[in-house]
């Protein structure tokens, strides 16, 4: 047990050294950590954003003329390939086609999938045609999911995980932090 | 009466040596053993310091029955939003129930999910009326189950922007991230 030996308790006195009853402490510590084991969360959940592109509150003046931008299309319909086109309104820039293997992992029902032959041509195309590059510019590249209707939502996260692998710095509170460099969204089509 | 010698007299009476001897004291060690309770102190604080240190009191990001979340390496933290939990059959929100999945996959085009909008545009103007002096963040965030197809995805995300939430966040299960070629 721990003690207090403060000396003295000779002479006839009050033994002056004090025992101090460790047990109640030891059962308010095992209570707590089987509370706090019993209440943790192990899995660490994220998220991944996009962006719904809808318009903003109509202006009392509106802008003379919009400048269109360079989006980048990412087509994943066809089961072999994925075909990244860069397109600024209706005309298309340029086209590359990315060989696209699924290979699906599958641990205890949960399956994951991974792209990183399209991470990194996504990577590279953003660094040779990608707009918005410095840390101050608060504006990012748009990239536009197409798919079938049918497609598994595993395989659209691995794909926007992909577009996601991208990043640039940004300036939050004056400090350049490293941010995706793309804003997803969904094509309608 | 006989005059006995003066000695030890306790448990005399049971005839096994080694009790005799356990008894008398004879010279061996302590049978007696005292335990250092310091370290095992030390250690239930340290466990409890890091159980507390990783302890996350909110309950928002527990999952809905049913929905079996991918895994992304290139994530951002979760934000305080409404949940929309879309499982194989059923679409909710905040755990009540918004739509259904298999209508939307039956029906095979991209449509606008009515029940889910009604919720979402209420959500929005109870969060005015509670914030009146602050803009609206638009934000919500889709537990959705790997295995929901892509127009029930698709559906979901249009219906959320009609709503007034054009940012739509895809709750994942995060993963470490693996190093890229260049780095």
């Amino acid at each position: 047990m721990g003690g207090v030996d403060v000396g003295g308790g000779g002479g006839g006195k009050r033994e002056m050294n004090s025992e101090i009853n460790m047990i109640p402490m030891i059962d308010l510590l095992m209570v707590l950590i089987s509370f706090l084991l019993i209440t943790a969360v192990w899995t660490h959940m994220g998220r991944l954003n996009a962006d719904a592109q809808v318009p903003g509150p109509p202006r009392e003046v509106e802008p003379d003329k919009v400048e269109v931008e360079k989006q980048l299309h990412v087509e994943m319909r066809s089961p072999d390939k994925f075909v990244l086109i860069w397109k600024q309104g209706g005309t298309v820039i340029s086209t590359v086609d990315v060989p696209r293997k699924d290979n699906v992992i599958e641990k205890e029902g949960k399956k994951m999938i991974r792209f990183p032959e399209l991470a990194a041509k996504i990577e590279q195309e953003w660094k040779t045609a990608g707009s918005h590059r410095d840390p101050s510019d608060k504006k990012f590249d748009q990239a536009i999911l197409h798919t079938d209707n049918e497609t598994p939502y595993v395989y659209l996260i691995g794909v926007i995980d992909a577009i996601y692998k991208a990043h640039r710095p940004f300036n939050v509170g004056g400090k350049a932090e490293q941010v995706p460099a793309f804003n997803v969204t969904f094509a309608v089509n | 009466m006989t005059i006995a010698k003066p000695g030890r007299r306790l448990m005399h009476q049971v005839p096994l040596k080694f009790v005799q001897k356990k008894v008398k004291g004879g010279g061996h060690r302590a049978t007696n053993a005292s335990l250092t309770l310091t370290p095992m102190i030390d250690f239930l604080i340290v466990t409890v310091v890091f159980l507390i240190l990783s302890f996350d009191p909110s309950g928002d990001k527990t999952l809905a029955k049913g929905v079996r979340l991918p895994d992304a390496e290139n994530t951002i933290d979760m934000i305080d939003a409404p949940m929309v939990a879309i499982t194989g059959s059923l679409i909710l929100v905040d755990g009540n129930a918004a739509g259904n999945t298999r209508a939307v996959e039956d029906s095979k085009r991209l449509q606008r999910i009515d029940e889910l909008f009604n919720m979402l545009k209420q959500k929005r103007e109870l969060w005015k009326q509670l914030h009146p002096a602050k803009d609206f963040p638009g934000v919500v965030v889709l537990q959705i189950d790997q295995d929901v197809q892509a127009i029930v995805v698709k559906s979901v995300f249009q219906t959320a922007a009609f709503a007034g939430y054009p940012n739509v966040s895809f709750m994942v299960g995060e993963i470490p991230k693996t190093a890229s070629a260049g780095e």
